[in-house]
C-alpha cells in the first residue's frame, strides 16, 4: 500500500505562493518584458516616437555590431583576469588564515574592509588614488619609477587599473568563503596523509581541492556572473574610457538603454548577454566536474 | 558639391527693450496666493544637475519659498548624466515624481518633440490668481526664447541660468614682466591672450608649459576638457572648439540632417579635422589630468593656479575668480572671447556663425507632474526680479537684463576681470545647442569617435569620418533626414 504523504501536496503550494509570487513579479515578469520590448526598435527621442516591431532585427544587428562585439570580448578579457587572479589569491590566503598567527583577527578585519564598501565608493577611492595630477599612485609611481601612470590616456594602464581595483575589492570574498570551506573540512583525512608522507602540494590537489570543489564553484559562478556585469566602480573610475578601453558590456548596454534612450536594441543586448553567461557558466561547470568527458 | 552654408541658431542677447511698467506687487503675494490656492503644506520635488546656481537654488531660494509661501521644496542635486536619466524616464513612463526639472537649453526640443513639457503660458493663463505681478517674461534676456515653442511662442520654461564658456586665463602670469620678455625674446612678439586660432593660442601654451617645466613649477599651457569616456570631451569639441573654427552645429546640415561632406553637412570636413587636430594637439600642453577632466575638473585645475589659459564654463568662472576658499588664483584671474579662426569673428558679427557657447538652463513643469500649480509659484519666484543679483554674484548666471547693471554684479563683474561686462556686451556672438530633438542621441553616435581619438586608437582624420558616415546611417534609423 502506498505511503500517504505527511503533508497533501497542495499545502506544499500554499507554502510556497508568497515566494513565487515575489519572484514571478520580480523576475519572471520584468524578463518577459524585456524579451518583448527585444523586438521593438524603441527610441522614445525617435521622429516616430513609438515602438515599431522589427521582429529578430535586433539579435541579427548585434552579431554584426562591432562595438557590442569589442565590449563583450573585453568583458570576457576582465573577466578572466579578475576571477583567475582573485580565486588563487583567495585560495592562498585562506590558507594562510586557517593557521594561527599573532595578528590574525587584525589582518582578518582590515581584509575584510573592501567588502563592505559600496562598488561605487570603491570606484570614487581609485579615482581618487589613481587621478593623474592628483592621485597619489601616479605622482609616487613619477617619482619613485618614472613611470608615466595615466589612466586617462593610457589604455592598458585604464584596464590593468580596473582589474586590480576589483581584485581589491571581491578577493576578501573568495577567501572568507573558502575560509569558511576549509574550517569545516574533517582533519582525520588530512592526519592520515601527513603520516602516509604526503608532500603539502599533493595534500592541495588530492584532498583540499577535491573536498571543497562544490565551494570552488560555486564561489568561481558568482564572481563569474559579477565580474561579468561590473558597471559601478569603473563608469566611476574611467567611465568606460580611455576611447573604449573599459567600456565593459554593463557600461556599453547603459550607455546605450539610457543615454541613448535606445530601449529595443539595449533589451535586446541585455538577453543576450544573460544568454552568454548562462551558456559560460555550464560549459565552465562541466569542464569542471568532468561530465564533460562523460558526454564524449 | 559645395556645402551649403550651415543656419546658426539664434544666439541670445539681452534684450534692448525697456520692459513696461508693472503694477506693483503686492508685498504678500507669495503667501495669499498659496493659502487661497490651498497649497499651503504642499511639497513639490524637483530635480537638477549639480552646479553652482542650482546649489543656490537649492540652499537659499528654495528655503525663501518655503517661508514665503509655505510650500517645501525637496530639490535633488545630482550629476548630469543622473539628472537626465531620472527626469526622462519619470516623464517617459509618466509616474509623476517630479513637479518641476531642469531643462539645460540643449534638450528643450528633444523634450518639446516628446511633449514631455507642460505650457507655462497656458497654464499661467488658467490661473490668474497664482500669476504673480513681478513675475515679467520681457524681464529676460533673449535666452527666454530657447524655451518657447517656436510655432506658437507658448513658455515651457523659466531660465534659471544661463552663462557663456568664455576664454579664462591668468592675469598674473600675462602681465609678469619677466615672463613677458622671455616669451618677446622667443617668439618676437608680445604676450597677450590669443585671439585667434590655432597657432597664436599654441604658442602661447606650449610657452607656458615649457615655462612651467623650466621654473619646476606645476604650470601648463591650458586646459582641455578631455575626459575620454564621458561626454564632457565631446561637448567641449563641438560647442566651443569647432565653432571657433567656423563650423556650426556640430557640422550637422540642418536642412538634411547629414553630417559627412558628401551628403552636405561638415563633420568630416578639412576644417573640423583642423580643429580636432589642434584641439588634440593641446593635449601636450595639459595638466596630465586633462584626459580624466570634464568640465568639474577642468574648473578645479584652474582654480589650483595649474593652467595658464583655457575654455572655462562661467558659472564656474565666478568662483575661480573670487572664492579664496576654492581657488588659488582669486584676483589674478582674466576673460575674454574664445580665440577663433580667421574671419570666424565677422561671421559672428554679421549673423552667420557664433564663435561658442551660451548655455544655460531653466526649470519646467512635467506634462505628468502632480503639483502643478505650487510648481508654477516656485518657477515664478525664481524668476522675479527680487532673487536674481545675489543668485548672479553667487553663481555666474545671469538670466534677466537689468541683472548686469545691479552694483552687486559689477562690483562682481570687477571682481572677475569683467566676465559679466564681456557676457552683456558679446553674448550675441555665442549660441546655446543646435535645435536638434534628437540631441543626447547624436551626442551617442559621435562621442565614442572622440573618445578614441583622444586615447589615440583613431586618428582625427579618421575620427571625424567615422564620426559622420555613423551619423548619417544611424540618423534616418532614428526618422530625421531619410
Amino acid at each position: 500500500m502506498a505511503q500517504r504523504p505527511i503533508w497533501p501536496a497542495r499545502v506544499g503550494w500554499g507554502l510556497l505562493a508568497p515566494t513565487l509570487c515575489i519572484l514571478i513579479i520580480t523576475g519572471l515578469l520584468p524578463f518577459l518584458y524585456v524579451l518583448y520590448i527585444s523586438f521593438f526598435d524603441w527610441n522614445v527621442f525617435a521622429a516616430q516616437g513609438v515602438p515599431l516591431f522589427v521582429g529578430e532585427n535586433n539579435y541579427r544587428r548585434l552579431v554584426f555590431d562591432d562595438d557590442f562585439l569589442g565590449a563583450l570580448w573585453r568583458t570576457v578579457q576582465f573577466t578572466f583576469w579578475t576571477v583567475t587572479i582573485e580565486l588563487v589569491l583567495g585560495f592562498i590566503l585562506a590558507q594562510s588564515l586557517v593557521k594561527n598567527f599573532v595578528g590574525r583577527g587584525i589582518f582578518r578585519t582590515i581584509h575584510t574592509l573592501p567588502l563592505m564598501v559600496a562598488p561605487i565608493v570603491v570606484g570614487a577611492i581609485w579615482r581618487l588614488l589613481t587621478i593623474p595630477g592628483f592621485g597619489p599612485i601616479p605622482h609616487y609611481l613619477q617619482q619613485w619609477f618614472g613611470v608615466d601612470y595615466n589612466i586617462g590616456r593610457i589604455a592598458t594602464h585604464a584596464f590593468w587599473t580596473t582589474v586590480l581595483m576589483d581584485i581589491w575589492h571581491w578577493t576578501p570574498f573568495v577567501t572568507l568563503t573558502f575560509l569558511g570551506a576549509f574550517s569545516s573540512l574533517p582533519r582525520e583525512p588530512f592526519e592520515q596523509a601527513q603520516v602516509d608522507g604526503a608532500s603539502t602540494l599533493q595534500i592541495h590537489f588530492y584532498l583540499t581541492i577535491p573536498m571543497t570543489m562544490p565551494i570552488i564553484l560555486t564561489t568561481l559562478f558568482i564572481r563569474i556572473m559579477d565580474a561579468l556585469r561590473t558597471v559601478d566602480e569603473v563608469w566611476m573610475l574611467t567611465g568606460g574610457g580611455p576611447g573604449s578601453a573599459t567600456r565593459y558590456i554593463g557600461i556599453h548596454i547603459w550607455r546605450v538603454v539610457f543615454p541613448k534612450t535606445d530601449y529595443g536594441y539595449g533589451a535586446a543586448m541585455s538577453l543576450l548577454v544573460l544568454y552568454f553567461t548562462i551558456v559560460l557558466c555550464w560549459l565552465l561547470f562541466i569542464v569542471m566536474t568532468g561530465k564533460f568527458k562523460q558526454i564524449q | 558639391m559645395a556645402a551649403p552654408t550651415p543656419t546658426p541658431v539664434t544666439a541670445p542677447t539681452p534684450t534692448a527693450t525697456p520692459a513696461p511698467k508693472q503694477p506693483p506687487a503686492a508685498a504678500d503675494f507669495w503667501g495669499r496666493a498659496a493659502a487661497e490656492a490651498g497649497l499651503r503644506g504642499t511639497t513639490i520635488r524637483g530635480i537638477t544637475e549639480s552646479i553652482p546656481p542650482s546649489k543656490y537654488a537649492a540652499s537659499v531660494l528654495a528655503k525663501e519659498f518655503e517661508q514665503a509661501t509655505g510650500i517645501k521644496v525637496e530639490l535633488e542635486t545630482t550629476s548630469w548624466d543622473q539628472m537626465y536619466d531620472k527626469s526622462i524616464k519619470d516623464m517617459e513612463a509618466g509616474t509623476g515624481i517630479y513637479d518641476f526639472v531642469y531643462i539645460e537649453q540643449d534638450i528643450i526640443y528633444a523634450y518639446l518633440s516628446r511633449n514631455f513639457l507642460t505650457n507655462l503660458t497656458a497654464l499661467l493663463k488658467e490661473k490668474p490668481k497664482l500669476a504673480a505681478p513681478d513675475f515679467r517674461i520681457d524681464a529676460f534676456t533673449s535666452f527666454i526664447n530657447y524655451f518657447k515653442d517656436p510655432k506658437t511662442g507658448d513658455l515651457y520654461g523659466v531660465p534659471m541660468e544661463a552663462f557663456i564658456k568664455c576664454y579664462v586665463y591668468r592675469k598674473d602670469l600675462f602681465e609678469d614682466p619677466k615672463i613677458k620678455e622671455a616669451y618677446q625674446k622667443q617668439y618676437g612678439q608680445p604676450l597677450t591672450p590669443p585671439t585667434t586660432v590655432p597657432d597664436q593660442y599654441r604658442r602661447v601654451a606650449e610657452f607656458f608649459t615649457k615655462w612651467g617645466k623650466d621654473n619646476k613649477i606645476e604650470l601648463y599651457g591650458t586646459t582641455v576638457q578631455a575626459a575620454s569616456g564621458h561626454p564632457a570631451s565631446f561637448y567641449e569639441f563641438v560647442e566651443t572648439i569647432l565653432p571657433s573654427f567656423g563650423v556650426y552645429n556640430w557640422g550637422i546640415n540642418m536642412e538634411t540632417w547629414k553630417a559627412s561632406v558628401a551628403n552636405g553637412g561638415q563633420l568630416n570636413g578639412a576644417r573640423a579635422k583642423e580643429a580636432l587636430t589642434f584641439w588634440l594637439d593641446m593635449l601636450k600642453y595639459a595638466p596630465p589630468e586633462a584626459p580624466s577632466s570634464t568640465w568639474d575638473e577642468v574648473a578645479a585645475s584652474s582654480a589650483a593656479g595649474r593652467a595658464a589659459q583655457g575654455w572655462i564654463y562661467g558659472e564656474n568662472v565666478v568662483w575661480i575668480a573670487t572664492d579664496s576658499s576654492r581657488s588659488k588664483v582669486v584676483g589674478k584671474v582674466g576673460v575674454g572671447l574664445p580665440p577663433t579662426y580667421p574671419g570666424v569673428l565677422e561671421e559672428a558679427r554679421a549673423g552667420k556663425g557664433y564663435i561658442g557657447y551660451y548655455d544655460g538652463g531653466a526649470f519646467g513643469i512635467p506634462r505628468t507632474a502632480k503639483n502643478k500649480e505650487a510648481a508654477l509659484l516656485w518657477l515664478q519666484y525664481i524668476g522675479q526680479p527680487s532673487v536674481q543679483p545675489k543668485w548672479a554674484a553667487a553663481a555666474g548666471r545671469v538670466v534677466h537684463t537689468a541683472t548686469f547693471d545691479d552694483p552687486l554684479v559689477r562690483e562682481m563683474d570687477a571682481k572677475t576681470g569683467g566676465y559679466f561686462t564681456l557676457m552683456k556686451t558679446y553674448g550675441n556672438l555665442f549660441a546655446g545647442a543646435p535645435p536638434f530633438p534628437f540631441h543626447a542621441q547624436a551626442r551617442e553616435i559621435v562621442a565614442p569617435f572622440i573618445y578614441k581619438a583622444i586615447a589615440g586608437e583613431l586618428k582625427p582624420g579618421d575620427a571625424l569620418d567615422q564620426a559622420a558616415a555613423a551619423l548619417d546611417k544611424e540618423l534616418p534609423r532614428l526618422g530625421y533626414g531619410r
